[in-house]
């Protein structure tokens, strides 16, 4: 399979070429998950991000309709492996076994070898079979037996997970929770979408009759679109603030690393080329800050006594960390002003 | 030991310095020469004590025999041994000292002159306090509680001198106590050989030990206190007090005159009462007497360069029966005897009574109260008035003019006259008395003389608002300009008289006033009023009062001082018969007994008598002050609208130019127009932001710096510029400004930001309640909230520079440079 690179893709698309394909991957998918709107586009833009997805939520939420939904929109190839306790590290990266006719070791790709790979219930499989994921979701790559194979762009894991409090789950590792760009939890759906469900898919499953909108060409120049997007010196430091804040914060005993910082600076492209921005804004960040970093953290055990979860304490943290200002401004933007009634934001080391 | 003996020393010096402020009790000093005595007597048996090792016991007993050693020599009974050795009859004699200094204590005013009671009191207690400072210096080491009888003797002239203890002599003491310490600590370190900073190296020669560093602090903060909280405290040093607002204010009725009767301006006092626009009764007065004269407490009769002085009042206790006045009846002055009382409100405080010359005996009042019968004072070195009452029999006189008359002038050498006539030389009053009283003969002529000068027809006026004082200048401004108060008259007239040789005093006391209900007249502090005594020979005391009498609510005129201004006056050249009308005591026959409630409206005007032909500066200090003042208030709201100015006076209107085509426009928003200038552009999206921000500020919206642009316009256009449509979008166009100002690579341009501003500022100030907008107006917590923040900084980076140079500067402390030149 021979790919471009991402100088062949291209930079910026045309602001209205960009909009049709990614609207039509969301209308797409809406027409099988209703009323979730910002899940399903921020599922796309963890795509575009060239991230991996982690949904998780309790059971019959749509978890596993969403990540059905979004790999059938794309035309490309999908894999789909149901995590289950017996599962074995090889079924998901591959297996070498002895060709009788051509008395040599063939390579039998494992279920990571597609464009989108559908990881369900992944926290009900061993540990082993989950770090099998590791290397993978990281190099787009696989080593079995000592030979490497590449994988294909684009590349992205939509794992499914119910909450660690379920019965008969496996925590994931650290080490494969900060492998995924986001975790979205998909909620219960509002009244009114729950009763359009029961209109729509009452008889039939939509599922099935699902058309492929795009390809993974066109994946691929949104990824590039993507990629050209702007992101100015205030933004960034906007990000390091608030990574920065998550390691210095005393309610957490792990805070965010390196990596998250990247991820989540290219999901906030996404997000604002999906917005019809060319330019990153720090309510980007805002936005993305529960969705990228919550999920990495690790509460102290303080906080965890006091049932602060780490969705909590990143919201608090976004709801504290003053905007960085590159410029000279006025005495307000910088000092809180008295009578807000918020403490001033103060990291303290652990 | 060579240590202690110096330790000693410096125990007896500081002893000595700390005894200073009581040269503010004697009038000389004899007092502190008797103390060296003693204390060196004192100093020496105890160095002698301590060469012979003896215990602490014994260098006590030796300390105070060398005391009574010293008494015995300096107060002698005449029954000792070879001068200095006690017998039973120089303690009996010392008894009798110490009795009789209780007595003297209580009848001498300040300044007390050296009677030996005082004196032997005061060197023993100074005796006294050297022995125990000894005991705890050198004895127990513990020189820090030596200030406490240090501290004792500084305590005898504020109990004895309440008002005014000197702050110099004080500190004096304080020097002695600060001596004492630094000698203990430096003996002290020596002994402990290395010192250490604590910071591993030694203390160098030149710096101050680290440890005493806290110690250092608070004898600073000690010292500091221990002056300025006697003089903050009112009635510990009110001389103080007063001399700093002196004048206006200070008035009789105010709290806290003082406790001694010689320390009162009764000047100051006077006109400080009068130009009060408050009045406030002040004495309560019921008398037999149809028509009495002023009622009277006070005196000035010590005449210096800078004018009239109230002298420090001697006498005996008032209680039971007086010397009778006068008892030799004369031709022509007739005595009448009359019972009064006396009512003090509380708000009269001095330490000086009210009462009718010529008292024949005080009822009620407590052993603290003496009456001077010179001055013809009742006063008091430790009660005041405050609330007082009491009753008296009084004797009035009344005199003809022929009767005064017929008084002969004083023998030259006699001491009243020759006290009472010294008047500080100005030869133009000198001139105009001679003047006067050329070609009168008698000693009343001459009184009359000068006292009919002050009349309207010499051009004399009532005026309050004059000049302070009483010096010879002002006396002689007075007689020029020709109006002014009762100090003026009163003063001027017993200068005058003085000059001519007869002795003149001001007197001070309450006119009748304006109201009277049967025999009770109420007076307050309009009622403040002085007057001129003049002395004749066999006679005594008899009061002439120069004041106009239009001026003066409550004004009595006599036969033999009749109201100069009365339009029927016989000039007393004329009436050298007897007529009958004359022997009136109740003369100025042109006033009815009712005049006190006529008076009423005299008195009300007392505050307004300024001639309308002299403008005061006053009303335009004030209009220039207040314009002063809008001025300054104008500033922060003038800032404010001129950087309002300067934020909309950008980009008004954007030079459109037509994206060239879909491709290099950029790909957020088609119909963007862009400019040709995107740092213009940026600039002015920030402009118009910061001043979004501002105007929030002003009109008291919240201010959130964790907030976005477009979080922050989202807010806006949802909560605070309410139902205004228009204001929604313009706050939101700001934000969207603001945002790609900051955020994207190219600002948002040809935008009506100025429009959008001046909208959202109206509905800002539509949704603020009036007194938010006019504060937005005239005070915009912007600006103010700005300069704010730049004092704080500025004053941190001060304090922080401060540091730093303190720092460098220790390198060149003298201290540090005199060890390095001693060690090389
Ligand atoms: N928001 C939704 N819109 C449409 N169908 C939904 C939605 N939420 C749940 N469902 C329905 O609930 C069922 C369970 O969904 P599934 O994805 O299997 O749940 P899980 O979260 O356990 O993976 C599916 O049949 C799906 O159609
Ligand atoms: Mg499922």
């Amino acid at each position: 399979m021979t790919q471009q690179t991402w100088d062949e893709v291209g930079g910026l698309l045309p602001y209205d070429e960009f909009r049709a394909a990614s609207d039509a991957i969301v209308t797409n998918i809406e027409q099988v998950i209703e009323g979730k709107t910002a899940t399903v586009r921020l599922a796309l833009a963890v795509l575009l991000a060239e991230g991996h997805l982690l949904i998780e939520d309790v059971p019959g939420v749509g978890k596993t309709k969403l990540a059905k939904a979004l790999a059938r929109s794309i035309d490309c190839s999908v894999r789909r492996i149901q995590f289950t306790p017996d599962l074995l590290p090889s079924d998901v990266t591959g297996v070498s076994v002895y060709n009788q006719e051509t008395h040599d070791f063939e390579f039998r790709p494992g279920a990571v070898f597609a464009n989108l790979v559908v990881g369900d219930e992944i926290n009900r499989a061993s540990p082993k079979t989950q770090s099998a994921l590791l290397e993978c979701m990281e190099e787009r790559q696989v080593t079995v037996d000592g030979v490497t194979y590449q994988l294909q762009t684009p590349f992205m894991v939509i794992a499914t997970q119910n909450p660690i409090e379920m019965e008969g789950t496996y925590p994931l590792p650290e080490a494969q929770r900060d492998r995924f760009t986001a975790r979205i939890a998909m909620g219960y759906p509002d009244p009114t979408a729950e009763l359009a469900m029961l209109d729509g898919h009452g008889a039939v499953d939509p599922l099935p009759a699902l058309r492929p909108v795009s390809d993974a060409d066109t994946v691929r120049r949104l990824i590039g679109h993507v990629r050209q997007v702007h992101v100015a010196d205030a933004v960034k430091q906007y990000a390091v603030d608030l990574v920065t804040a998550t390691r210095e914060s005393p309610d957490l005993r792990l805070g965010a690393s390196p990596r998250c910082t990247l991820q989540l600076l290219r999901t906030a492209r996404a997000v604002a080329a999906l917005d019809g921005r060319d330019y990153v804004l720090p309510d980007d960040l805002q936005v993305l800050a529960v969705p990228v970093l919550a999920h990495r953290l690790i509460p102290t055990a303080d906080a965890q006594l006091a049932r602060r979860t780490t969705d909590a304490i990143i919201a608090d943290i976004v709801h504290r960390l003053p905007l960085p200002h590159d410029r000279k401004r006025s005495p307000y933007e910088n000092r809180p002003p008295a009578g807000n009634g918020r403490a001033p934001f103060e990291p303290r080391r652990p | 030991m060579i240590a202690h003996r110096n330790l000693g020393l410096v125990a007896a010096a500081a002893t000595l310095l700390a005894a200073a402020p009581l040269s503010a009790i004697f009038e000389r000093w004899t007092w502190l020469v008797q103390a060296v005595i003693a204390v060196a007597a004192v100093a020496a048996c105890a160095a002698l004590a301590r060469l012979g090792r003896t215990p602490l016991w014994a260098q006590v007993l030796a300390m105070l025999g060398g005391l009574t050693l010293a008494l015995t020599w300096l107060f002698p009974s005449g029954a000792e041994l070879l001068a200095i050795l006690p017998t039973p009859s120089t303690f009996g004699h010392f008894a009798e000292l110490l009795t009789g200094s209780v007595e003297d204590m209580r009848s001498y005013g300040v300044k007390v002159p050296d009677t030996d009671p005082l004196l032997f009191v005061t060197v023993l207690g100074i005796g006294a306090v050297a022995v125990l400072v000894d005991v705890l210096c050198v004895g127990l080491r513990r020189p820090a509680l030596a200030g406490l009888p240090m501290l004792a003797i500084y305590s005898v002239p504020v109990a004895v001198y309440v008002d005014s203890v000197p702050p110099v002599p004080f500190a004096i003491g304080a020097a002695g106590f600060l001596w004492l310490l630094v000698t203990d600590n430096v003996d002290r370190v020596r002994r402990f050989g290395r010192r250490f900073t604590g910071d591993g190296r030694d203390v160098d020669v030149w710096e101050a030990s680290p440890l005493a560093a806290a110690g250092r602090r608070l004898a600073v903060v000690g010292l500091a206190l221990a002056v300025l909280v006697p003089l903050a405290v009112p009635g510990m040093t009110v001389g103080l007090m007063n001399t700093l607002n002196s004048g206006v204010g200070s008035g009789l009725g105010g709290p806290g005159l003082g406790n001694s009767p010689g320390r009162v301006d009764l000047f100051a006092a006077l006109s400080g009462e009068l130009n009060q626009s408050r009045v406030t009764d002040l004495v309560k007065v019921t008398t037999t007497e149809k028509e009495p004269f002023y009622l009277r407490f006070g005196v000035a009769d010590d005449l210096r360069a800078n004018g009239f002085r109230v002298r420090g009042p001697n006498g005996q206790r008032a209680t039971g029966d007086l010397p009778e006045p006068a008892e030799r009846p004369r031709p022509g002055v007739e005595r009448t005897r009359h019972q009064a009382t006396v009512e003090v409100s509380r708000e009269l405080n001095m330490p000086l009574l009210p009462f009718y010359a010529e008292p024949a005996n005080f009822d009620d009042l407590g052993s603290n109260w003496f009456y001077d019968p010179n001055l013809q004072v009742l006063f008091s070195n430790r009660d005041d008035s405050r609330g007082k009452k009491f009753s008296f029999e009084y004797v009035r006189s009344t005199y003809t003019p022929q009767a005064l008359r017929s008084a002969q002038p004083l023998p030259a050498d006699l001491p009243l006259r020759r006290q009472q006539t010294v008047t500080p030389d100005v030869p133009e009053v000198r001139a105009l008395v001679a003047e006067l009283t050329r070609g009168e003969r008698t000693e009343y002529d001459k009184v009359r003389a000068i006292y009919d000068y002050f009349s309207e027809d010499n051009g004399f006026t009532y005026q309050l608002s004059t000049e302070e004082g009483t010096s010879g200048q002002q006396i002689l401004d007075f007689l020029e300009n020709k109006a002014g108060y009762c100090q003026q008259y009163a003063a001027a007239l017993a200068w005058m008289v003085r000059d001519a040789g007869i002795p003149a005093r001001v007197a001070f006391g309450f006119t009748n006033g304006s109201r009277r209900s049967g025999e009770t007249l109420t007076l307050t502090n309009r009622n403040l009023h002085a007057w001129t005594e003049v002395y004749f020979d066999q006679i005594g005391w008899v009061p002439f009062d120069a004041t106009p009498s239009y001026g003066v609510p409550g004004s009595t005129r006599s036969a033999w001082a009749p109201d100069t201004d009365a339009p029927e006056e016989t000039t007393p050249q004329d009436g050298t018969s007897d007529t009958p009308d004359e022997t009136d005591p109740t003369a100025a026959p042109d006033r009815d007994p009712n005049q006190f409630e006529e008076g009423l409206d005299a008195g009300a005007g007392t505050g307004s008598d300024t001639p309308a032909g002299r403008t005061s500066p006053w009303p335009w200090l004030t209009v220039a002050g207040l314009l002063a003042l809008l001025a300054l208030l104008a500033v922060p709201a003038l800032r404010r609208l001129a950087l309002r100015r300067r934020r909309g006076r950008l980009a008004p209107v954007a030079r459109t130019v037509d994206p060239p085509d879909a491709d290099s426009a950029t790909a957020g928003q088609p119909s963007v127009v862009v400019s040709t200038d995107p740092d213009r552009a940026r600039a002015d999206a920030h402009a118009a932001w910061d001043e979004l921000i501002d105007t929030l500020v002003d009109y008291r919206v919240r201010v959130d710096p964790t907030e976005t642009p477009r979080a922050t316009a989202d807010r806006l256009s949802r909560d605070s510029v309410g139902t205004d449509a228009a204001a929604g979008t313009a706050v939101r166009l700001l934000g969207r400004a603001e945002e790609r100002a900051r955020y994207a690579r190219d600002p948002l341009t040809g935008e009506p930001l100025p429009a959008a501003l001046r909208t959202v500022r109206g509905a800002l100030a539509g949704q603020a309640d009036r007194r938010t907008r006019l504060m937005a107006t005239v005070l915009p917590p912007s600006v103010l909230g700005r300069w704010r923040t730049t004092i704080a900084d500025t004053s941190a980076r001060l304090v922080a520079a401060g540091g730093q140079l303190r720092y460098r500067l220790l390198r060149f402390n003298p201290r540090r440079l005199i060890a390095n030149r001693a060690s090389r």
